[in-house]
């Protein structure tokens, strides 16, 4: 069990800072703000 | 010895005529491109005549060399006419050439496929089985194939007798080319030939790369023919090479380079290739319902799915292509954009979206059907219900008009046009993430699908497991999370929010592909695939696919056609004729029904044909024995 939750945290950091990667640098490529809405 | 040196030097000999075949219109194209290079030396010499003019898209200036596009009146010298709408007349030919030129181009691709698998394949039963795919599929191919240029040549016909003016003008324009899209059917047809006779003179060894070679040089002169004719609607949809009356400037590249050419081209083979899957996928699900044999059944069960996953490989980046289609559409000319996607025809944009949600709800069915004949795959049965409601949810969002037509009563009861709730799913940032958890999802039930009797071996499994599930869900949240903030910034910020939900689901297709390969290599197996054991449903599922795939395909037609509402050729040349207008969407979806039954009909014919024909197969036997038949691809 203790096993499987230490999988889940690594599996859900690595999911969450590609995902968030992609999006950046993404709307980046194309000149946009992901971070738009948190700036303002 | 003797004999197999003979069959080399012929084989080799053949594969040369086909290269030259290949090359002789560019050969051929020199002298004119000489003219071509001549023409600014005498062009000097005579300044005094030469007329300059300004290329409408390329803002070049070049020298004319044509005249300006015919200035046509409504009678019968521009619009000749039988008592019929010569509109409609012209949309026949043109879709069905359309479908059997989509049909003759892709299936030829399947088959260089399939035999590369064949030839590289270690299980010589399994190559061997591949080989007789690929023979059974360029049977039916050749057969569609005559029909392709008959179809071709009423076309033609068509032009000529009713729009003799437009069609006057357009080979006009693209006369320096004319000859080479000529010499390019004759090539395609010369090498189709020698590839499929050839067959089985060349099937082992050399002989048989050399075979395949062939195959590539076809596919090459299929492409580009499929190109060139995409040049002319390129030019209809967006002019180039030309000035503001229509005259050629002397530069054909710019006339075939026009701004939506490549997304064309794209969206095209992709689209092609998703149809020819969906008609051969078709066919085989036509032919195992008909089986009276278990061998028989597991030989077209197999078939189905090979053709089913072809066409869908291809149908799952086809959404991409069309939207980038669109942002060149916008790009070019906002208001052919708004036309199409807001306006006259936003309507058939909500039928253009129920139909790709038919085709993704109908390959998920055949998948989950498909697992039916595999021991293991039960496990997954359970889950399946969530399945059905993500993509139920997804394909509600994406079909959701922003607008409804209403009666002012309704109107008033309503409280304006738009839903106070529903009217919110109306909008891109919405739809794109209905569409991108409905790809999510079909690429979850394929991984599913390829993993169904397997358990992986890998140390490391139970890690590569919780990774998969996490990197679906995250993704999930990705896209939809994506969709929401959609709502909460402005317009140009929230139009580049397409591209990292696209990449989103691109990340799980090549990602999840990969890893589920890495961990299913040396896996347990529970079971063999059971070839043929699969329900009646499924195939009724996969003749549903392939329908759909020809409607949408006709629907998408027209609305592309259409968007050039009074213009032969966009601001160039206007249409004169009685029936510059857009139909009503319920005329439109009758004829292109009537399209749709005119070529199933059709190919129900073609397949009867091709049937005559089957009484010998050239490679080995033909399907193995249902349980014990090799698994088709890669890790499936």
């Amino acid at each position: 069990m203790g096993q499987t939750i230490v999988y889940i945290l690594i599996s859900t950091v690595i999911c969450v800072a590609y995902f968030t990667l992609v999006d950046h640098y993404l709307m980046d490529m194309q000149g946009l703000d992901y971070w738009y809405l948190f700036r303002k | 010895m003797g004999q197999v040196t003979g069959k080399k030097v012929f084989s080799i000999m053949a594969l040369c005529v086909m290269v030259s075949l290949l090359l002789l219109p560019v050969v051929v194209s020199i002298p004119s491109l000489a003219i071509g290079a001549d023409a600014p030396d005498a062009a000097k010499k005579d300044e005094a005549k030469v007329e300059k003019g300004r290329d409408v898209y390329y803002k070049t200036e070049g020298i004319v060399v044509g005249a300006p596009a015919p200035k046509t009146t409504d009678g019968p010298k521009d619009y000749p006419r039988y008592n019929f709408e010569s509109r409609v007349l012209l949309w026949f030919a043109n879709q069905q050439h359309l479908y059997y030129g989509s049909f003759v181009l892709a299936v030829p691709i399947f088959c260089m496929v399939i035999e590369f698998m064949g030839v590289v394949s270690k299980d010589k039963a399994l190559s061997k089985r591949y080989d007789q795919l690929a023979y059974d599929f360029i049977k039916i191919s050749l057969t569609a194939y005559s029909l392709t240029a008959i179809l071709g040549g009423i076309l033609i016909f068509t032009f000529l007798t009713l729009y003799p003016a437009f069609f006057g003008y357009l080979s006009s324009i693209f006369r320096p080319v004319m000859h080479i899209y000529a010499l390019m059917f004759v090539a395609e047809s010369g090498t189709l030939y020698i590839y499929y006779y050839g067959w089985d003179k060349m099937k082992e060894g050399f002989l048989k790369w050399i075979h395949l070679s062939m195959s590539v040089v076809l596919n090459v002169i299929g492409t580009l023919l499929m190109f060139l004719a995409n040049s002319w609607i390129g030019f209809m949809m967006s002019p180039a090479g030309v000035d503001e009356q229509g005259r050629f400037l002397g530069n054909i590249w710019h006339v075939i380079h026009t701004a939506l050419w490549n997304p064309l081209n794209v969206h095209r083979i992709l689209g092609n290739m998703a149809f020819g899957g969906g008609v051969v996928a078709a066919y085989a699900a036509y032919k195992f319902l008909a089986s009276k044999t278990e061998e028989d059944r597991a030989h077209y069960d197999w078939m189905g799915y090979i053709a089913m996953a072809l066409g869908v490989a291809f149908l799952i980046p086809l959404p991409f292509a069309g939207y980038w289609l669109m942002r060149e559409v916008y790009a070019y000319r906002q208001q052919m954009g708004i036309t199409l996607m807001g306006g006259l025809l936003a309507w058939l944009f909500i039928i253009q979206a129920t139909m790709i949600g038919i085709l993704f709800l109908s390959t998920n069915y055949y998948l989950w059907q498909a697992m039916g004949r595999m021991r293991g795959a039960e496990k997954y049965q359970r889950y399946i219900k969530y399945l059905v409601f993500l993509l139920v949810c997804g394909f509600l969002v994406f079909i959701t008009p922003h607008t409804i037509v209403m009666s002012p009563a309704e109107l008033k009861a309503m409280g304006g046009q738009q839903h106070p709730v529903l009217g919110n799913y109306g909008v891109m940032s919405a739809k794109n993430g209905g569409i991108n958890v409905i790809i999510t999802t079909t690429v979850l039930s394929f991984v599913w699908y390829m993993r169904g009797n397997k358990v992986s071996t890998v140390s490391w499994a139970k890690f590569g497991n919780i990774f998969m599930g996490c990197f679906f869900f995250f993704a999930y949240v990705n896209i939809i999370w994506l969709a929401i903030y959609g709502y909460y910034i402005p317009a140009n910020v929230r139009v580049g929010l397409s591209v990292p939900q696209v990449a989103t689901t691109l990340s799980c297709l090549f990602f999840m592909f990969a890893l589920n390969s890495v961990m299913m290599k040396g896996a347990k197996q529970m079971g063999p695939i059971e070839w043929g054991k699969i329900s009646v449903r499924s195939q009724y599922a996969l003749i549903m696919l392939a329908t759909a795939f020809t409607w949408m395909m006709g629907l998408m037609g027209y609305i592309r056609s259409s968007v050039r509402l009074f213009w032969h050729v966009n601001e160039i040349m206007r249409d004169n004729s009685p029936w510059a207008y857009t139909h009503t969407v319920g005329f439109a979806a009758n004829m292109i029904s009537f399209n749709v039954l005119f070529f199933w009909i059709s190919i129900l014919f073609v397949f009867w044909l091709g049937s005559l024909t089957a009484k010998k197969a050239p490679v080995g036997e033909k399907a193995g024995v249902p349980g014990g038949a090799p698994q088709p691809a890669g890790s499936h």
